[in-house]
Protein backbone atom coordinates (compact mmCIF):
# COMPACT_ATOMS: atom_id res chain seq x y z
CA UNK A 1 0.00 0.00 0.00
CA UNK A 2 1.21 3.49 -0.84
CA UNK A 3 1.86 6.02 1.94
CA UNK A 4 -0.91 8.31 0.67
CA UNK A 5 -3.88 7.33 -1.47
CA UNK A 6 -6.92 9.10 -2.86
CA UNK A 7 -9.81 7.06 -4.23
CA UNK A 8 -12.37 8.51 -6.67
CA UNK A 9 -12.41 12.06 -5.28
CA UNK A 10 -15.33 14.12 -6.57
CA UNK A 11 -15.69 17.76 -5.58
CA UNK A 12 -18.42 20.17 -6.48
CA UNK A 13 -19.24 23.65 -5.26
CA UNK A 14 -22.98 23.96 -5.86
CA UNK A 15 -23.57 23.40 -9.58
CA UNK A 16 -19.87 23.81 -10.33
CA UNK A 17 -17.99 20.52 -10.56
CA UNK A 18 -14.23 20.90 -10.22
CA UNK A 19 -13.07 17.34 -9.60
CA UNK A 20 -14.84 14.66 -11.55
CA UNK A 21 -13.10 11.54 -10.34
CA UNK A 22 -9.51 11.60 -9.10
CA UNK A 23 -7.54 8.62 -7.86
CA UNK A 24 -3.90 9.10 -6.92
CA UNK A 25 -1.27 7.29 -4.89
CA UNK A 26 2.08 8.53 -3.58
CA UNK A 27 4.77 6.04 -2.61
CA UNK A 28 6.97 6.58 0.44
CA UNK A 29 10.36 8.10 -0.38
CA UNK A 30 9.36 9.23 -3.87
CA UNK A 31 8.95 12.61 -5.51
CA UNK A 32 5.53 12.67 -7.18
CA UNK A 33 4.34 15.37 -9.53
CA UNK A 34 0.89 16.57 -10.47
CA UNK A 35 0.60 18.65 -13.59
CA UNK A 36 -2.18 19.99 -15.74
CA UNK A 37 -3.34 23.03 -17.69
CA UNK A 38 -4.87 26.06 -15.98
CA UNK A 39 -8.26 25.34 -14.52
CA UNK A 40 -7.70 21.58 -14.54
CA UNK A 41 -8.45 21.34 -10.81
CA UNK A 42 -4.90 20.92 -9.47
CA UNK A 43 -5.19 23.29 -6.54
CA UNK A 44 -8.66 22.09 -5.54
CA UNK A 45 -7.25 18.58 -5.65
CA UNK A 46 -4.44 19.64 -3.28
CA UNK A 47 -6.93 21.30 -0.95
CA UNK A 48 -8.92 18.07 -0.81
CA UNK A 49 -5.85 15.92 -0.15
CA UNK A 50 -4.68 18.12 2.73
CA UNK A 51 -8.11 18.59 4.29
CA UNK A 52 -8.69 22.22 3.30
CA UNK A 53 -11.69 21.11 1.25
CA UNK A 54 -13.94 18.22 2.08
CA UNK A 55 -14.49 16.03 -1.00
CA UNK A 56 -18.11 15.55 -2.07
CA UNK A 57 -17.43 11.85 -2.69
CA UNK A 58 -14.39 9.61 -2.39
CA UNK A 59 -11.86 8.53 0.23
CA UNK A 60 -8.39 9.66 1.27
CA UNK A 61 -6.02 7.34 3.12
CA UNK A 62 -2.76 8.30 4.82
CA UNK A 63 -0.65 5.41 6.05
CA UNK A 64 -3.71 3.19 5.88
CA UNK A 65 -5.89 5.52 7.97
CA UNK A 66 -8.98 7.16 6.54
CA UNK A 67 -8.45 10.95 6.82
CA UNK A 68 -11.38 11.98 4.58
CA UNK A 69 -13.07 15.08 5.91
CA UNK A 70 -10.73 15.48 8.89
CA UNK A 71 -9.73 19.05 9.83
CA UNK A 72 -6.54 20.30 8.15
CA UNK A 73 -4.74 20.84 11.46
CA UNK A 74 -5.47 17.24 12.49
CA UNK A 75 -4.16 15.97 9.17
CA UNK A 76 -1.11 18.19 9.58
CA UNK A 77 -0.44 16.80 13.06
CA UNK A 78 -0.55 13.29 11.62
CA UNK A 79 2.44 14.19 9.44
CA UNK A 80 1.08 15.83 6.30
CA UNK A 81 2.69 19.24 5.59
CA UNK A 82 1.97 21.62 2.77
CA UNK A 83 3.03 24.90 1.27
CA UNK A 84 0.71 27.36 -0.42
CA UNK A 85 0.84 29.04 -3.81
CA UNK A 86 0.94 32.42 -2.12
CA UNK A 87 3.82 32.95 0.27
CA UNK A 88 2.81 32.23 3.81
CA UNK A 89 5.54 33.71 5.98
CA UNK A 90 5.77 36.15 8.88
CA UNK A 91 7.54 38.91 7.00
CA UNK A 92 8.61 40.98 9.99
CA UNK A 93 10.04 38.00 11.80
CA UNK A 94 13.51 36.62 11.30
CA UNK A 95 14.16 33.53 9.22
CA UNK A 96 14.75 31.38 12.27
CA UNK A 97 11.61 32.60 14.05
CA UNK A 98 9.52 31.48 11.10
CA UNK A 99 10.98 28.00 11.49
CA UNK A 100 10.70 27.88 15.29
CA UNK A 101 7.02 28.78 15.15
CA UNK A 102 6.43 25.71 12.99
CA UNK A 103 8.32 23.22 15.19
CA UNK A 104 6.01 20.78 16.95
CA UNK A 105 8.14 21.10 20.12
CA UNK A 106 7.60 24.85 20.14
CA UNK A 107 3.89 24.38 19.73
CA UNK A 108 3.83 21.91 22.60
CA UNK A 109 5.73 24.25 24.93
CA UNK A 110 3.92 27.37 23.84
CA UNK A 111 1.34 27.03 26.61
CA UNK A 112 4.01 27.09 29.28
CA UNK A 113 6.22 29.65 27.59
CA UNK A 114 7.71 31.61 30.44
CA UNK A 115 11.00 32.42 28.77
CA UNK A 116 12.16 33.51 25.36
CA UNK A 117 12.38 30.77 22.77
CA UNK A 118 15.89 31.95 22.04
CA UNK A 119 17.02 30.66 25.44
CA UNK A 120 15.90 27.19 24.46
CA UNK A 121 18.95 25.55 22.93
CA UNK A 122 17.02 22.51 21.81
CA UNK A 123 14.53 24.54 19.74
CA UNK A 124 17.32 26.60 18.26
CA UNK A 125 19.23 23.50 17.26
CA UNK A 126 16.19 21.94 15.64
CA UNK A 127 15.52 25.15 13.72
CA UNK A 128 19.13 25.43 12.58
CA UNK A 129 19.02 21.86 11.35
CA UNK A 130 15.97 22.68 9.19
CA UNK A 131 17.65 25.82 7.88
CA UNK A 132 20.69 23.73 7.02
CA UNK A 133 18.48 21.36 5.03
CA UNK A 134 17.02 24.19 2.95
CA UNK A 135 20.33 25.99 2.50
CA UNK A 136 19.58 29.08 4.62
CA UNK A 137 22.20 28.60 7.31
CA UNK A 138 23.99 31.89 7.86
CA UNK A 139 20.87 33.96 7.22
CA UNK A 140 18.91 32.87 10.27
CA UNK A 141 18.69 36.32 11.86
CA UNK A 142 17.80 38.21 8.68
CA UNK A 143 14.23 39.49 8.53
CA UNK A 144 12.43 37.07 6.22
CA UNK A 145 11.20 39.92 4.02
CA UNK A 146 14.81 40.78 3.16
CA UNK A 147 15.35 37.40 1.49
CA UNK A 148 15.37 36.98 -2.27
CA UNK A 149 12.23 35.48 -3.75
CA UNK A 150 13.99 32.14 -4.29
CA UNK A 151 15.20 32.05 -0.69
CA UNK A 152 11.75 32.93 0.60
CA UNK A 153 10.47 29.89 -1.28
CA UNK A 154 13.20 27.79 0.37
CA UNK A 155 12.20 29.20 3.76
CA UNK A 156 8.61 28.31 3.07
CA UNK A 157 9.65 24.74 2.33
CA UNK A 158 11.64 24.89 5.58
CA UNK A 159 8.47 25.88 7.44
CA UNK A 160 6.72 22.84 5.95
CA UNK A 161 9.64 20.59 6.95
CA UNK A 162 9.83 22.00 10.48
CA UNK A 163 6.63 20.16 11.32
CA UNK A 164 8.62 16.91 10.82
CA UNK A 165 6.20 15.61 8.24
CA UNK A 166 6.08 12.17 6.67
CA UNK A 167 4.83 13.69 3.42
CA UNK A 168 5.21 17.23 2.07
CA UNK A 169 2.88 18.79 -0.49
CA UNK A 170 4.26 21.77 -2.43
CA UNK A 171 1.82 23.93 -4.38
CA UNK A 172 3.50 25.35 -7.52
CA UNK A 173 6.93 25.78 -5.95
CA UNK A 174 8.40 27.44 -9.06
CA UNK A 175 5.68 30.07 -9.41
CA UNK A 176 7.18 33.54 -9.61
CA UNK A 177 10.74 32.22 -9.77
CA UNK A 178 13.21 33.13 -12.51
CA UNK A 179 15.38 30.60 -14.33
CA UNK A 180 18.26 30.76 -11.86
CA UNK A 181 16.04 30.52 -8.76
CA UNK A 182 14.19 27.59 -10.38
CA UNK A 183 17.51 25.79 -10.89
CA UNK A 184 18.39 26.37 -7.22
CA UNK A 185 15.00 25.08 -6.15
CA UNK A 186 15.49 21.93 -8.25
CA UNK A 187 18.86 21.39 -6.56
CA UNK A 188 17.22 21.85 -3.14
CA UNK A 189 14.50 19.31 -3.91
CA UNK A 190 17.16 16.88 -5.08
CA UNK A 191 18.87 17.13 -1.68
CA UNK A 192 15.57 16.65 0.18
CA UNK A 193 14.39 13.63 -1.79
CA UNK A 194 16.42 11.14 0.23
CA UNK A 195 14.75 12.27 3.49
CA UNK A 196 11.17 13.09 2.57
CA UNK A 197 8.20 11.94 0.54
CA UNK A 198 7.37 14.92 -1.68
CA UNK A 199 4.34 15.74 -3.84
CA UNK A 200 4.46 18.80 -6.10
CA UNK A 201 1.84 20.51 -8.19
CA UNK A 202 3.54 22.23 -11.06
CA UNK A 203 2.77 23.59 -14.41
CA UNK A 204 6.43 23.90 -15.29
CA UNK A 205 6.58 20.53 -17.04
CA UNK A 206 10.37 20.62 -17.52
CA UNK A 207 10.86 21.04 -13.79
CA UNK A 208 8.69 18.01 -13.07
CA UNK A 209 10.21 15.88 -15.82
CA UNK A 210 13.61 16.55 -14.28
CA UNK A 211 12.68 15.80 -10.66
CA UNK A 212 9.68 13.51 -10.33
CA UNK A 213 9.76 9.73 -10.01
CA UNK A 214 6.14 9.62 -11.12
CA UNK A 215 3.83 12.21 -12.69
CA UNK A 216 0.04 12.34 -12.79
CA UNK A 217 -1.48 14.58 -15.44
CA UNK A 218 -4.79 16.16 -14.43
CA UNK A 219 -7.27 17.64 -16.89
CA UNK A 220 -11.06 17.92 -16.88
CA UNK A 221 -10.99 17.13 -13.14
CA UNK A 222 -9.59 13.65 -13.85
CA UNK A 223 -6.24 11.90 -14.08
CA UNK A 224 -5.75 11.68 -17.84
CA UNK A 225 -2.25 10.16 -17.85
CA UNK A 226 0.24 8.80 -15.37
CA UNK A 227 3.75 7.41 -15.47
CA UNK A 228 7.46 8.02 -15.06
CA UNK A 229 8.84 11.04 -16.93
CA UNK A 230 10.35 8.58 -19.41
CA UNK A 231 7.02 6.87 -20.04
CA UNK A 232 5.18 10.16 -20.52
CA UNK A 233 7.88 11.52 -22.79
CA UNK A 234 7.84 8.50 -25.05
CA UNK A 235 4.36 9.54 -26.24
CA UNK A 236 4.64 10.53 -29.88
CA UNK A 237 2.73 13.81 -29.43
CA UNK A 238 4.98 14.74 -26.53
CA UNK A 239 7.96 13.98 -28.76
CA UNK A 240 6.55 16.38 -31.35
CA UNK A 241 6.10 19.15 -28.79
CA UNK A 242 8.62 21.47 -27.18
CA UNK A 243 8.91 18.94 -24.34
CA UNK A 244 10.25 16.23 -26.61
CA UNK A 245 13.61 17.98 -26.50
CA UNK A 246 13.97 17.72 -22.73
CA UNK A 247 16.41 14.95 -21.88
CA UNK B 1 -28.08 -5.79 -23.33
CA UNK B 2 -28.96 -2.22 -24.32
CA UNK B 3 -26.83 -0.22 -26.74
CA UNK B 4 -24.41 2.33 -25.21
CA UNK B 5 -26.29 5.15 -26.89
CA UNK B 6 -29.52 5.27 -28.82
CA UNK B 7 -30.65 8.51 -30.40
CA UNK B 8 -34.20 7.78 -31.53
CA UNK B 9 -35.96 10.09 -34.01
CA UNK B 10 -34.56 13.04 -32.11
CA UNK B 11 -35.77 16.47 -33.21
CA UNK B 12 -34.93 19.91 -31.95
CA UNK B 13 -36.57 22.95 -33.45
CA UNK B 14 -35.80 26.53 -32.54
CA UNK B 15 -38.53 29.04 -33.32
CA UNK B 16 -38.32 32.72 -34.15
CA UNK B 17 -40.12 33.73 -31.00
CA UNK B 18 -42.46 32.26 -28.44
CA UNK B 19 -45.54 33.27 -30.45
CA UNK B 20 -44.04 33.34 -33.92
CA UNK B 21 -43.68 29.63 -34.65
CA UNK B 22 -41.53 30.08 -37.75
CA UNK B 23 -38.70 27.57 -37.37
CA UNK B 24 -35.24 29.18 -37.44
CA UNK B 25 -33.21 26.02 -36.94
CA UNK B 26 -34.00 22.33 -37.05
CA UNK B 27 -31.84 19.42 -35.98
CA UNK B 28 -32.74 15.80 -36.66
CA UNK B 29 -30.77 12.78 -35.50
CA UNK B 30 -31.35 9.05 -35.47
CA UNK B 31 -28.44 6.72 -34.80
CA UNK B 32 -27.26 3.94 -32.51
CA UNK B 33 -23.83 3.24 -31.09
CA UNK B 34 -23.81 -0.28 -29.74
CA UNK B 35 -20.44 -0.67 -28.07
CA UNK B 36 -17.72 1.39 -26.39
CA UNK B 37 -16.02 3.41 -29.09
CA UNK B 38 -14.29 6.68 -29.96
CA UNK B 39 -16.53 8.62 -32.31
CA UNK B 40 -15.27 11.65 -34.23
CA UNK B 41 -17.70 14.48 -34.84
CA UNK B 42 -17.25 17.14 -37.48
CA UNK B 43 -19.32 19.81 -39.13
CA UNK B 44 -19.32 23.54 -39.85
CA UNK B 45 -19.95 26.08 -37.10
CA UNK B 46 -23.63 26.54 -36.42
CA UNK B 47 -24.56 23.16 -37.86
CA UNK B 48 -25.91 21.81 -34.58
CA UNK B 49 -23.02 19.86 -33.04
CA UNK B 50 -23.21 21.51 -29.65
CA UNK B 51 -27.01 21.29 -29.63
CA UNK B 52 -26.70 17.54 -30.28
CA UNK B 53 -24.25 17.19 -27.37
CA UNK B 54 -26.61 19.12 -25.11
CA UNK B 55 -29.49 16.85 -26.10
CA UNK B 56 -27.39 13.76 -25.35
CA UNK B 57 -26.43 15.01 -21.87
CA UNK B 58 -29.97 16.10 -21.11
CA UNK B 59 -29.16 19.79 -20.62
CA UNK B 60 -31.33 20.69 -23.63
CA UNK B 61 -34.87 19.36 -24.13
CA UNK B 62 -35.76 17.73 -27.45
CA UNK B 63 -38.84 18.83 -29.40
CA UNK B 64 -39.45 15.15 -30.18
CA UNK B 65 -37.69 11.80 -29.87
CA UNK B 66 -35.51 10.40 -27.13
CA UNK B 67 -31.94 9.71 -26.05
CA UNK B 68 -31.20 6.42 -24.29
CA UNK B 69 -27.88 5.99 -22.48
CA UNK B 70 -27.49 2.27 -21.88
CA UNK B 71 -31.25 1.97 -22.04
CA UNK B 72 -32.00 4.91 -19.73
CA UNK B 73 -33.89 7.89 -21.09
CA UNK B 74 -31.58 10.75 -20.09
CA UNK B 75 -34.42 13.25 -19.91
CA UNK B 76 -36.14 11.16 -17.27
CA UNK B 77 -33.08 10.89 -15.01
CA UNK B 78 -32.72 13.19 -11.99
CA UNK B 79 -31.14 16.44 -13.16
CA UNK B 80 -28.50 16.29 -10.42
CA UNK B 81 -27.37 12.84 -11.62
CA UNK B 82 -27.41 13.20 -15.41
CA UNK B 83 -23.68 13.95 -15.41
CA UNK B 84 -23.12 10.45 -14.06
CA UNK B 85 -24.41 9.11 -17.38
CA UNK B 86 -23.08 11.64 -19.88
CA UNK B 87 -20.72 14.62 -19.60
CA UNK B 88 -20.37 17.43 -22.10
CA UNK B 89 -16.86 18.94 -21.84
CA UNK B 90 -17.14 22.44 -23.25
CA UNK B 91 -15.43 25.72 -22.43
CA UNK B 92 -17.19 26.18 -19.12
CA UNK B 93 -18.05 22.52 -18.65
CA UNK B 94 -17.62 22.71 -14.91
CA UNK B 95 -20.93 24.46 -14.48
CA UNK B 96 -23.75 21.93 -14.74
CA UNK B 97 -27.19 23.37 -14.99
CA UNK B 98 -30.21 21.38 -15.99
CA UNK B 99 -33.78 22.51 -16.20
CA UNK B 100 -36.70 20.24 -15.72
CA UNK B 101 -40.40 20.66 -15.11
CA UNK B 102 -40.54 17.66 -12.82
CA UNK B 103 -39.00 17.57 -9.34
CA UNK B 104 -35.99 15.25 -8.95
CA UNK B 105 -37.74 12.98 -6.47
CA UNK B 106 -40.12 11.90 -9.23
CA UNK B 107 -37.31 11.00 -11.60
CA UNK B 108 -34.99 8.02 -11.96
CA UNK B 109 -31.54 7.71 -10.38
CA UNK B 110 -28.58 7.48 -12.75
CA UNK B 111 -27.47 4.13 -11.38
CA UNK B 112 -23.85 4.97 -12.14
CA UNK B 113 -21.11 6.98 -10.46
CA UNK B 114 -18.86 7.53 -13.41
CA UNK B 115 -20.24 8.72 -16.75
CA UNK B 116 -20.73 6.24 -19.57
CA UNK B 117 -20.68 8.82 -22.35
CA UNK B 118 -17.99 11.52 -22.58
CA UNK B 119 -18.55 14.28 -25.13
CA UNK B 120 -15.48 16.44 -25.80
CA UNK B 121 -16.51 19.66 -27.52
CA UNK B 122 -13.56 21.14 -29.43
CA UNK B 123 -10.85 20.54 -26.80
CA UNK B 124 -7.91 22.92 -27.01
CA UNK B 125 -5.21 21.07 -28.90
CA UNK B 126 -1.80 22.68 -28.88
CA UNK B 127 1.07 20.85 -30.55
CA UNK B 128 3.63 22.69 -28.42
CA UNK B 129 2.78 21.58 -24.92
CA UNK B 130 2.48 17.82 -25.35
CA UNK B 131 -0.94 17.57 -23.72
CA UNK B 132 -2.47 16.23 -26.95
CA UNK B 133 -0.71 12.94 -26.31
CA UNK B 134 -2.11 12.72 -22.79
CA UNK B 135 -5.63 13.62 -23.95
CA UNK B 136 -5.57 10.96 -26.66
CA UNK B 137 -4.34 8.38 -24.15
CA UNK B 138 -7.21 9.38 -21.89
CA UNK B 139 -9.75 8.85 -24.68
CA UNK B 140 -8.25 5.39 -25.28
CA UNK B 141 -8.36 4.58 -21.58
CA UNK B 142 -12.03 5.60 -21.34
CA UNK B 143 -12.84 3.37 -24.28
CA UNK B 144 -10.88 0.46 -22.80
CA UNK B 145 -12.88 0.96 -19.58
CA UNK B 146 -16.08 0.46 -21.54
CA UNK B 147 -17.04 4.13 -22.10
CA UNK B 148 -18.25 5.89 -25.20
CA UNK B 149 -16.20 8.91 -26.28
CA UNK B 150 -17.26 11.63 -28.71
CA UNK B 151 -14.56 13.92 -29.97
CA UNK B 152 -15.86 17.01 -31.70
CA UNK B 153 -13.21 18.81 -33.72
CA UNK B 154 -13.58 21.72 -36.10
CA UNK B 155 -10.50 20.96 -38.20
CA UNK B 156 -8.66 24.06 -39.29
CA UNK B 157 -5.16 22.64 -39.20
CA UNK B 158 -3.63 19.52 -40.68
CA UNK B 159 -2.86 17.95 -37.32
CA UNK B 160 -6.55 18.08 -36.38
CA UNK B 161 -7.23 15.58 -39.16
CA UNK B 162 -4.27 13.49 -38.04
CA UNK B 163 -5.79 13.31 -34.57
CA UNK B 164 -9.19 12.25 -35.91
CA UNK B 165 -7.65 9.68 -38.21
CA UNK B 166 -5.42 8.30 -35.45
CA UNK B 167 -8.02 7.86 -32.78
CA UNK B 168 -11.59 7.78 -34.09
CA UNK B 169 -13.16 4.48 -35.09
CA UNK B 170 -16.31 5.96 -36.56
CA UNK B 171 -17.75 9.37 -37.37
CA UNK B 172 -20.80 11.56 -37.07
CA UNK B 173 -21.08 14.42 -39.53
CA UNK B 174 -23.44 17.31 -38.88
CA UNK B 175 -24.43 19.88 -41.44
CA UNK B 176 -27.37 22.28 -41.33
CA UNK B 177 -29.04 20.14 -38.72
CA UNK B 178 -28.67 16.89 -40.69
CA UNK B 179 -26.78 14.18 -38.80
CA UNK B 180 -25.14 11.29 -40.68
CA UNK B 181 -23.20 8.32 -39.32
CA UNK B 182 -20.07 6.93 -41.01
CA UNK B 183 -18.25 3.69 -40.26
CA UNK B 184 -14.68 4.92 -40.77
CA UNK B 185 -12.42 7.84 -41.62
CA UNK B 186 -12.34 6.77 -45.28
CA UNK B 187 -16.11 6.57 -45.25
CA UNK B 188 -16.63 10.07 -44.00
CA UNK B 189 -14.16 11.38 -46.58
CA UNK B 190 -16.22 9.72 -49.29
CA UNK B 191 -19.27 11.66 -48.15
CA UNK B 192 -19.51 14.68 -50.41
CA UNK B 193 -20.65 17.31 -47.89
CA UNK B 194 -17.78 16.27 -45.58
CA UNK B 195 -15.28 16.43 -48.44
CA UNK B 196 -16.50 19.90 -49.39
CA UNK B 197 -16.31 21.01 -45.77
CA UNK B 198 -12.73 19.79 -45.35
CA UNK B 199 -11.78 20.93 -48.87
CA UNK B 200 -8.63 22.90 -48.35
CA UNK B 201 -7.18 20.64 -45.65
CA UNK B 202 -7.52 17.56 -47.85
CA UNK B 203 -5.74 19.18 -50.77
CA UNK B 204 -3.03 20.37 -48.37
CA UNK B 205 -2.30 16.75 -47.73
CA UNK B 206 -2.08 15.97 -51.42
CA UNK B 207 0.34 18.84 -51.91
Amino acid sequence: MALFEAHSIHKRFGSRVVLEDISLSFEEGQVSGIMGPNGAGKTTCFHCLTGHHKPTRGRILFDGQDITGKAPQRIARMGVSRSFQLMNLFDDSSVIENIILALPDFRRRFAQATRSVFDDRDLLEQALEVLDQVGLLGQEWAPSQSLSYGNRRALEIGVALAAKPRIVFLDEPTSGLGAEATRQLAALINTLRSKYTIVMIEHDMRFLFELADKISVIHWGQVIAEGTPGELQSNKWVQRSALGEVA
Amino acid sequence: MSAMLEVNALQKTYFKARFDRTPTFQLGADFVIEKPSIVGMMGPNGSGKTTLFELITGSNRPTAGEVLVQGKNIHKVRTDQRDRLAIHYHQSYQVRSFRSLKPNMLMQPAGSDYPLVHLFDEPQFNTQDGYIGFMLDFFRKLRADGRLVFLCVHPNERFHLEILQEICEQFIFVQKGVVTQHASYEDVLNYEPARDYLGQLLTDRAA
